[in-house]
């Protein structure tokens, strides 16, 4: 009686997050003054409404469910087209994956085009960081210690991941079992980073570690960053944050400092694309912190921002002025950053990043309205964002104006 | 997770005795024989095993102990209809935003939406297991895709009628047009040919086998134009029976609550036209076409007519909308029971399905049947949840228990608590199954702090996530309890860093004084302190507890030694001596750091602070080695000695 009937849907409200923007309200503004040395200014965050520049081209958000949480998502680049298959990485799930998509139309004329699976890579534990060392090749770390590289085919997006180099249990504690928690890729090199406090220094054309910074933490690590071929940036789960010189061989740091008084974990490190001395961190708390590794010990600005822990960042490849951040507590938000760099520009003709004052407004757009759950990982590629979600989706966001 | 497969299962239980609902399995093995034990393990699961172990002498004997872990298994947790999980979640969570924030505002439109989101998800649901089964190999998933398919179209054609009876609010209360429309998406089985037919449009139409059915089939769906379209296409159209039909068909007056005239005048017309058409059928003009007889006798409603084609529908809903439209066009939403039963009562089929008791009792309005009844559809408890939610939300769910009391607010809580329950064991899903139970407190709040706490948690990523999550809901213990645990399991390791901090965070103030213990007892043994770069940062955090206190002061005197601040270095010195906070078998070490400082050129140590420690001394002296004890002594006299003269002049001038 209820066999197969194809009927044409009568309800159009398939897509779930058509509505516009909202303007969230103000923040309280929050100020405090610490030591005698930095301002700790608690910016107040205005989350900015440009209608006129949603009139012309609507931002379009289009989910699709993937029956995993999504701990990480990343275009594969494209040569000479527009990037068409992209990476997501799962976690906390029974058997969890590596799977490459790619976007197709369900139909010939329809626009609207959905993810499709094109091929499958289980992993033993989550995926807890996917970064490219080449242009089809991905260092992968596990949160069973593991640390991969794995190619994907040039020609044939559709032929399985093949595993180039794998350390099994490259972080551990003795013989039990610990999270390699993130990795960041430079040039072919790549560090990563674990629950036992090392950091690996491994080479990715080799496939040998080059060097290990024992104990580089008494505490779990949490976030990584290559400031210069020779120099990372990590954080742990203290918001201690170390800069070491690859170079030196004693396994002290360069430099140390805390991202907040709170004791909260620095989740995500990334440095500013066209000057690398500006070094930004986001905390668990969802506060984002501001350095200029030039005169660091205090951060030239902490803004309080989201409400729940910071959970990727990125600066749009196009437009550096633009910074993209994702949270737990479910909010993707577009930051134009030039009331910060634009104040002043310092004697080498450079941009010189300002600490906010309280008058100061940052100009934040946020992308996704109301969301539940978090929001685990974004990727950008011009006008196009990807996002991985906890509520095992993923979401496309299309005509993001840069 | 080892899941048996059962090899038998009887369904006890008749009809006659009261029913036994239990089931029998059998487990084919061994070492169950001779008695089994059981215990309950988290949410759904048990395991059983053998009560009698054979204890073996000699090693090799191999009689197979084995533990059964033994689960429902949940359909909801396949990876298709995850994705109806998430997603309903969504539509779920902003239902409950939507009534927080309107507590009296009229909110139907809104809620109509969401249903109708809800259905969407359904409608996806079964598309997307429509193109697995096409994709599917395996026999066996084929059948169980194949059934999802059928529960969910069910799921989906009682909500749509529940939709329209209970959530929608339909103008006037005239809930025809909304019938047939049901009727039309639910039973689509004569449009597809009827469409054919049109889009081919060749005179002598008749001659396809479905012709008269689907004309019928049309007809019944109150789909009038389309009806009289295909009777056009006859070859015999020019007749006059024909003509007749046709007219009458043209002529039937249509109910429109925008259309200007009260129910009473259309009841007149109405009743005017069929009262024609009637006597056209007992004129008997139209004896030589008996299936145009038919028609006319289905459009003056009599129940003999419909009571015929019965058998040519698989079900008595295809002819419901049909039957209301003619006999009672004027019906409002309580008045379908009678039109249902009559229905139901046609042909000598009883209606036996749940999805005809689940439509009947909805069409009464009995809601405690329909819920009783969706209850049992094999989902999980997915549509017994979100539909009684809303219906809940719209204020259309009322329900008395055998006093007559209103049980309609326990009722929803509890079916939404069971669901979240079980959503919860999933080990991808706990955070859906955490945003249901949230939406139920108390009692929601209660049960997800005890499933927070039993989640296995492997990584800092994990317990930082369900600790963020609990905060969310405002359980804050679950996240001392976390951090509790992963620091004892750290120390435990003998990772004093990693114990520490997560000890701190989780501010249990007795686990990070265990810990600085440890800390301060791997200091004595080694001499090298664990987690410097902690303890000197560490900040307000050390406060919690007057060991880890002493630990955070006294890395800081380390660090103050080695980079030669002597001075400052002996006057922390003195202060933790004085202050008496370090723990027993520390005293021997802390004493004794100071003798270097005793013994340098300048006094580092004033006479007072000399005289603290050898009174610190002497009362802990049972704790000294003898010689140590001696040594100490000898330095403490022969600082006092320098220090007493060189602050003798100080004195006297006072």
């Amino acid at each position: 009686m209820w066999e197969n009937k194809t009927k044409p849907l009568d309800v159009t409200f398939r897509d779930p997050q058509k509505s516009p923007l909202k303007s969230l309200t103000q923040k309280s503004i929050r100020k405090s003054r610490n030591r005698e040395v930095c301002l700790f200014i608690f910016c107040c965050v205005l989350v900015h409404f440009m209608t006129h520049l949603y009139t012309k081209m609507s931002i379009d958000i289009q989910g699709t469910f993937v029956s995993q949480k999504i701990n990480k998502v990343r275009w594969i680049p494209e040569d000479y087209a527009e990037t068409k298959c992209f990476l997501t990485g799962s976690w906390d799930d029974e058997v969890n994956l590596i799977t490459v998509w790619t976007f197709e139309s369900v139909n010939e004329d329809e626009e609207v085009e959905y993810p499709r699976a094109l091929t499958k890579y289980p992993v033993d534990d989550d995926v807890t960081q996917i970064k490219f060392t080449e242009k089809n090749k991905i260092a992968v770390s596990i949160s069973n210690g593991d640390v991969k590289i794995l190619e994907i085919s040039a020609y044939d997006k559709q032929t399985p991941l093949k595993e180039i180099f794998s350390w099994k249990s490259l972080h551990n504690y003795g013989n039990t079992k610990c999270s390699a928690t993130s990795l960041d890729t430079y040039e072919g090199d790549i560090a990563s980073i674990g629950e036992d406090g090392n950091v690996n220094i491994l080479s990715g054309r080799r496939g040998e570690v080059n060097r290990t910074i024992k104990g580089a933490d008494s505490c779990s690590l949490h976030s990584i960053c290559y400031l210069k071929h020779t120099e990372v940036i990590t954080g742990n789960i203290r918001g201690h944050i170390k800069i070491w010189d690859l170079r030196s061989e004693v396994d002290k740091p360069a430099a140390s400092f805390l991202l907040a008084g709170d004791e909260l974990a620095a989740t995500c490190i990334i440095n500013h694309p066209t000057q690398p001395h500006i070094v930004l961190a986001g905390s668990e708390s969802g506060s984002v912190a501001i350095w200029d590794l030039r005169m660091n010990t205090f951060p030239t600005s902490l803004l309080s921002a989201h409400t729940g822990g910071v959970t990727e960042m990125q600066f749009h490849p196009e437009n550096p002025q633009k910074l993209l951040t994702c949270a737990v507590s479910g909010e993707l938000w577009d930051w134009n950053m030039e009331t910060i760099t634009k104040s002043t520009k310092g004697p080498d003709n450079q941009l010189v990043w300002m600490p906010l004052q309280d008058k100061n407004t940052m100009m934040i757009n946020s992308l996704m309205p109301s969301f539940h759950q978090a929001l685990n990982s974004l990727d950008c590629e011009k006008g196009r964002i990807l996002c991985g979600a906890d509520n095992e989706a993923v979401y496309l966001i299309k005509n993001l104006k840069y | 997770m080892n899941i048996t497969t059962f090899s038998n299962n009887n369904v006890r239980g008749d009809d006659s005795s009261p029913i036994i609902r239990a089931k029998t399995f059998n487990i084919p093995e061994k070492c169950f024989n001779k008695g089994v034990g059981c215990a309950w393990r988290s949410g759904n699961k048990f395991s059983i095993y053998p009560r009698s172990q054979t204890v073996s002498k000699t090693p090799k004997n191999d009689v197979e102990n084995k533990i059964l872990n033994i689960r429902h298994e949940i359909v909801l947790f396949h990876p298709i209809l995850r994705k109806l999980v998430n997603e309903s979640n969504g539509t779920y969570l902003s239902l409950q935003k939507l009534v927080d924030s309107s507590k009296n505002n009229d909110n139907h439109v809104e809620l109509l939406k969401l249903s109708r989101q809800y259905r969407s998800i359904i409608r996806v649901c079964i598309e997307n297991l429509q193109e697995a089964l096409n994709d599917a190999k395996d026999g066996s998933d084929m059948i169980n895709l194949q059934s999802y398919i059928t529960i969910f179209y069910s799921v989906e054609c009682i909500w749509h009628l529940c939709e329209i009876l209970y959530i929608d609010k339909i103008p006037g209360d005239i809930v025809l047009p909304y019938l047939l429309e049901w009727v039309r998406f639910h039973f689509p089985c004569h449009e597809q040919t009827a469409a054919q037919l049109l889009e081919a449009c060749e005179r002598g139409s008749e001659d396809h086998d479905d012709y008269w059915d689907t004309v019928i089939g049309m007809v019944v769906q109150g789909r009038v134009d389309v009806a009289r379209a295909l009777l056009k296409l006859n070859s015999l159209s020019e007749t006059n029976e024909f003509k007749l039909v046709d007219n009458s068909l043209r002529s039937m007056p249509v109910y429109s609550i925008y259309g200007g005239i009260s129910t009473g005048e259309f009841t007149v017309t109405w009743k005017h036209w069929q009262a024609e058409c009637r006597a056209k059928v007992t004129s008997r003009v139209l004896a030589s076409q008996p299936k145009l007889e038919l028609i006319m006798r289905l459009i003056i409603g009599e129940y003999s007519a419909f009571e015929s084609i019965r058998s040519t529908y698989t079900s008595w809903f295809d002819m419901l909308g049909g039957y209301v439209m003619f006999t009672a066009p004027w019906s409002r939403t309580h008045e379908l029971s009678a039109a249902a039963s009559a229905c139901a009562g046609m042909g000598s089929m009883p209606s036996g399905s749940r999805l005809d008791r689940t439509l009947r009792a909805l069409l009464e309005g009995d809601m405690h049947q329909v819920i009783h009844e969706i209850q049992h559809i094999t989902d999980n408890g997915w549509f017994a949840t979100h539909l009684s939610d809303i219906l809940y939300h719209c204020g259309k769910l009322k329900v008395l228990d055998k006093h007559q009391n209103n049980v309609t607010q326990r009722l929803r809580d509890s079916l939404i608590l069971e669901y979240g329950t079980l959503i919860m064991e999933h080990k991808s899903l706990w955070s859906v199954g955490l945003s249901y139970l949230a939406s139920c407190p108390p009692e929601g709040l209660c049960r997800a702090h005890l499933l927070l706490e039993r989640i296995p948690i492997n990584t800092h990523a994990k317990a930082m996530r369900v600790v963020a999550e609990a905060n969310k809901y405002g359980l804050l213990e679950v996240g001392e309890g976390v951090w509790r645990v992963l620091s004892g399991r750290h120390s435990a390791a003998g990772r004093d860093g990693a114990a520490l901090s997560a000890a701190v965070r989780g501010g249990a103030a007795g686990r990070a004084g265990r810990c600085a213990g440890a800390a301060l007892r791997h200091y004595c043994r080694t001499g090298c302190l664990p987690a410097p770069d902690l303890l000197l940062t560490a900040g307000p955090a050390l406060l919690i507890d007057d060991t880890l206190l002493f630990l955070g002061k006294y890395c800081e005197f380390h660090r103050m030694y080695k980079n030669k601040e002597f001075r400052k270095a002996a006057q922390l010195l003195i202060s933790l001596i004085t202050s008496k906070i370090a723990p027993d078998f520390f005293w021997e070490t802390l004493l004794l750091d100071a003798l270097p400082l005793l013994e340098s050129d300048e006094a580092m140590f004033t006479a007072d602070d000399t005289y603290d420690m050898m009174l610190c001394l002497e009362l802990r002296a049972q704790n000294f080695n003898r010689e140590k004890a001696e040594l100490l002594r000898l330095a403490l006299l022969r600082n006092l000695a320098r220090t007493a003269l060189a602050e003798k002049p100080e004195e006297s001038t006072q």
